[in-house]
């Protein structure tokens, strides 16, 4: 796990002369050769039977700032499948979603989102 | 009895009685005990201070790991590495919650500021999640059998007990969110 390397300095900067660098070759490459920060992240709440219905949609409200309807939406999914991805971007923005979700005591976990997962992808959960 | 909280005019207000007030206080301090990171002799102090913690493992208590669960599923490596950057600061702030909601007790009047009753809110649902890990609430299925106990005279174990405690507290949380989202709609 890269988690400290910052993808705002150092990172894009590698990023960018790497851009210049390639252009047919870019297709070539693999996923695993691009920086951490091009990489989408999805940020999964898990379904537990102890978290109020409503509590979970004010957490998905106020934190997020997600409408009522998204929040109750999403929660309903979380409750019904078993899991929601409710929030996606960069490894360490989806992180730090993630640790602030832990502090309202809701189960929640980063994944990539071409990865292991519900095979939904990057489409799963658009935010806003 | 307890009265539900609510949202008037005077903010979001609640009631408790005096035997409530020292069982919710039991519970918050019990779950505060449980988050208080141990501080080992060796430690760096600066490490200590940016909230870096190098020696930190995954929980063996169910009840903690759930308070403080790995960020990643299927790698416990990266968990643990997330974990020793975050699980401090995470553990300071659940602490702080639970702590601003046992200061509230000690008032007289129960009437919550809207970041109080976020803070209470949050201090509620970790009570709650220790609790639920107690009573070994697996599913809904688990969830609506204890929901069933709800008379206090069957209370003739530890385990009934608990779960009149678990629905009591289930029932304030239920209470000040619906009151929160009152507030909340009232200003939108």
């Amino acid at each position: 796990m890269t988690t400290t390397v910052a993808p705002g300095t150092a990172a894009v900067t590698d990023a960018g002369l790497k851009g210049e660098e390639r252009t047919d070759t870019a297709e070539q490459q693999s996923t695993d050769l691009l920086s951490a920060a091009d990489i989408p992240w999805n940020l999964v709440i898990w379904n537990d039977p102890v978290n109020l219905m409503s509590y979970v949609s004010y957490v998905f409200q106020s934190y997020f700032g997600y409408s009522e309807a998204k929040s109750n939406k999403l929660m309903l999914e979380v409750h019904r499948k078993g899991r929601s991805i409710v929030a996606y971007g960069g490894k360490e923005q989806v992180e730090q979603h993630a640790v602030a979700m832990h502090g309202y005591g809701l189960w929640a976990t980063v994944e990539k989102a071409n990865g292991s997962g519900d095979g939904r992808g990057r489409k799963g959960g658009a935010r806003g | 009895m307890a009265k539900a909280f609510k949202y008037g005019l005077k903010g979001i207000t609640g009631y408790l009685e005096p035997a409530e007030r020292e069982l919710l206080r039991g519970l918050l301090d019990d779950v505060i005990s449980m988050l208080e990171p141990e501080l080992s002799r060796d430690e760096d102090p600066l490490t200590a201070l940016i909230g870096l913690d190098m020696n930190v493992k995954e929980p063996s208590d169910r009840a903690l790991l759930r308070l403080l669960p790995n960020v990643m599923k299927n790698d416990d490596a990266a968990s643990l590495e997330f974990r020793q950057l975050t699980e401090r600061s995470l553990r300071e702030g659940k602490i702080g919650a639970l702590r601003a909601a046992a200061m509230g007790l000690d008032r007289n009047e129960l009437v919550l500021t809207p970041e109080e009753a976020k803070l209470w809110s949050m201090a509620l649902n970790d009570v709650r999640l220790v609790l639920a890990e107690r009573l070994d609430i697996r599913d809904e299925a688990d969830a609506d059998h204890v929901h069933a106990m709800q008379d206090w005279s069957q209370a003739e174990d530890v385990e009934s007990y608990l779960a009149l405690v678990y629905n009591f507290t289930t029932w304030l949380q239920e209470s000040l969110v619906q009151a929160m989202m009152a507030s909340m709609d009232r200003k939108t």
